[in-house]
């Protein structure tokens, strides 16, 4: 049976060429809200589409890390009790982020809010150790509790 | 004789006026804007007469989770989103619908109920168990073999046999609880699809929900059914249509839209706005459509939807187009399913914006329907740990600051008794730099529940207009409705004739 993630990467792997685009250091993090991420479905909005490559700051919830000794978690729009990204079951939403860290991940309870600044990267990409696939990501996220 | 009485009463009246005469000559006050209006109210509900013809039509809007606190702050948001006072705004539902009642909603074993036997209870008349839907209290939660003899008949079905047209219109899953009222009779309400269905379910025979509104022997079947839900009539081979990557949740193989579609000749399937806009009430007499794999968007989100959502006006008035078609008249289910989801979820502002999008839809189904032979109802099944608190001046932002506490941290006047907005073991967060009127900020909680906020045990409103609705008065049990809706409609007889003459 084709899988979701199959099917996802057979899709989009045009898609992955902006995430090469260089981090642009000098710049401060600007913030980015869920609400800015698509116009319309996984149509990305025009700022979105402009920070690619950028650092940004993202507020949010942190998923319940897959876990222990992880190096990345899911941001949330609202508070999800379960890895919406980990359970491909599950009825997760459209706008999560994958927030990939330099080092393994401190959880924070997921009703908890937090603030996340990484690079932000477009395009479905498969993480090639866990097969886990992801649309939005935050590299070299670092986050606080608000 | 006559004569006298008649004298008397000319005299009552007399003596009534003078009274009034004199009573308002004493009241200082009865220049002021608000005893005006109160005077304006009074001389409403004093001309309102009961209408005790059967009715034609009934319209069924069920917003769950719409407590009454809801309705309050829902008519204040409503208000100040239009530039007037929100407190003394008024909503479609609150004009339009003038009789009301208090509905008790306990269940048959619990205080606090959930939206399956609440349901049950208002399209079928009994009260039953929570997590069940469609069966009486005989019921044994998750017992499929609890369900024989413990089914029940709904005013849809009823309706469908007396030769009626009917519809079920939902924002949620069109296989979640409420909607499923009206078709299926299952001992477990998650039984939404077949892959949900536990073993001893499978042995035992019992369908699960989304089959059992495709195979619904009802008359000749629903004639409108629009909401989400999509994934559970598809089978995990078949892609969705909209959501990328995404197949439907089906194990057993059943591709319960090619089903549908090839029963109904005479309907048609839709996914997404561009087909809704393209349905014809000319050329078809029913319609499917399934916007979304799971629930359809918030009110707040659906303009960002992929494929494009219809609002539940728009749903509504074009279920009422399809459903008129039948000179013998409708009944019809309109839920706003997503008030309750966006309350689990601790978000006020989409519970709000979503209880307005209902108000929207009863104007707009009012364009569509002659009022005196229509019955309208609109209640909740339950209600949520919501409340409106402090001392915020009239005119301060609904989504708002009320004050500071004591621990010199401001408060919102929303607020949630649980759920995702209390902190574990920690003082609460300090909103002074926040904006609580973002849509996605979600209230403060006082008891940590995870990421879903509960529904409450107090009484919710029923509003009502049309044939019989003055029979919603007082503190009533919430199976009642059902027991107006069919009084109104005599809708048992009607299918009682309708079963012996076709015997015949």
């Amino acid at each position: 049976m084709l899988t979701r993630r199959l099917l996802l990467a057979a899709a989009t792997t045009p898609l992955l060429a902006p995430l090469l685009t260089p981090r642009a250091a000098w710049a401060a993090p600007e913030a980015l809200k869920f609400r800015d991420l698509y116009v319309r479905g996984r149509e990305l909005t025009e700022k979105a589409k402009a920070l690619a490559g950028r650092e940004v700051r993202m507020i949010g919830y942190m998923a319940p890390p897959l876990k222990p000794e992880i190096d990345f978690f899911v941001l949330t729009k609202l508070p999800m009790s379960t890895c919406p990204f980990c359970e491909t079951e599950a009825q997760w939403p459209d706008d999560i982020v994958l927030a990939l860290t330099d080092r393994p991940v401190e959880p924070i309870r997921y009703t908890d809010l937090i603030r996340a600044t990484g690079v932000f990267e477009t395009g479905f990409e498969t993480d090639p150790d866990t097969g886990f696939m992801s649309f939005i990501r935050l590299r070299g996220a670092r986050y606080e509790k608000l | 004789m006559n004569r006298i009485i008649t004298l008397l009463t000319l005299g009552a009246s007399s003596l009534a006026l003078a009274s009034a005469a004199s009573a308002q000559s004493a009241v200082q006050q009865t220049a002021d804007s608000y005893y005006v209006a109160g005077q304006a109210q009074l001389a409403e509900k004093i001309a309102s007469q009961p209408n005790v013809a059967r009715a034609k039509n009934v319209v069924l809007f069920v917003v769950d989770g719409l407590s009454v606190p809801t309705i309050t702050a829902s008519r204040i948001h409503e208000g100040q989103l239009r530039g007037v006072d929100g407190e003394s705004n008024v909503l479609s539902f609150e004009r339009l619908l003038p009789y009301t009642a208090l509905s008790k909603t306990y269940t048959h074993d619990s205080q606090v109920a959930d939206s399956a036997p609440t349901a049950t209870a208002l399209v079928s008349g009994v009260k039953s168990v929570n997590g069940t839907i469609g069966v009486t209290q005989d019921i044994k939660l998750n017992d499929c073999a609890s369900q024989k003899g413990a089914e029940v008949t709904t005013l849809f079905e009823l309706a469908e046999q007396a030769g009626l047209a009917t519809g079920v219109v939902s924002t949620a899953r069109i296989t979640h609880a409420t909607p499923a009222a009206t078709y299926a009779k299952v001992a477990g309400r998650d039984w939404e699809n077949d892959a949900n269905l536990p073993e001893e379910a499978v042995a035992g025979g019992c369908k699960d929900i989304a089959a059992q509104l495709v195979d619904w022997p009802a008359g000749d079947g629903f004639e409108v059914i629009f909401g989400g839900g999509r994934g559970n009539f598809l089978t995990v081979d078949q892609p969705d249509p909209e959501d990328e990557g995404r197949t439907g949740s089906r194990k057993d193989g059943r591709d319960l839209v090619g089903e549908w579609t090839a029963r109904h000749n005479d309907g048609v399937y839709v996914w997404n706005k561009e087909g809704f806009d393209a349905i014809d009430p000319a050329n078809v007499n029913r319609a499917f459509g399934l916007f979304n794999r799971s629930h359809m968007q918030y009110e707040a989100d659906r303009a960002k939807d992929a494929g494009g959502e219809p609002s539940l006006a728009e749903m509504a008035v074009k279920a009422i187009d399809l459903l008129d078609k039948n000179e013998e008249g409708y009944v019809l289910m309109v839920e706003g399913g997503r008030v309750d989801h966006a309350h689990h979820a601790g978000n006020a502002a989409r519970a709000l914006t979503d209880t307005i999008a209902v108000a929207e839809a009863v104007e707009a189904v009012f364009e569509k329907i002659d009022p005196a032979e229509t019955l309208v109802i609109l209640t909740a099944d339950h209600s949520h740990v919501f409340s409106i608190a402090g001392y915020p001046t009239r005119g301060n932002p609904i989504l708002g600051i009320a004050g500071k506490a004591d621990d010199g941290k401001p408060y919102t006047t929303l607020g949630y008794q649980n759920g995702p907005g209390a902190k574990l073991d920690e003082p609460r967060a300090d909103l002074t730099d926040v904006d609580t009127t973002d849509v996605d900020f979600l209230q403060q909680a006082l008891i940590p529940l995870g990421e879903s906020e509960t529904h409450a045990g107090d009484d919710v409103v029923i509003f009502a207009q049309g044939p019989w609705a003055h029979l919603f008065h007082g503190v009533v049990e919430q199976n009642l409705v059902y027991h107006v809706m069919e009084h109104a409609t005599g809708l048992a007889t009607r299918a009682a004739l309708a079963r012996q003459a076709a015997a015949q």
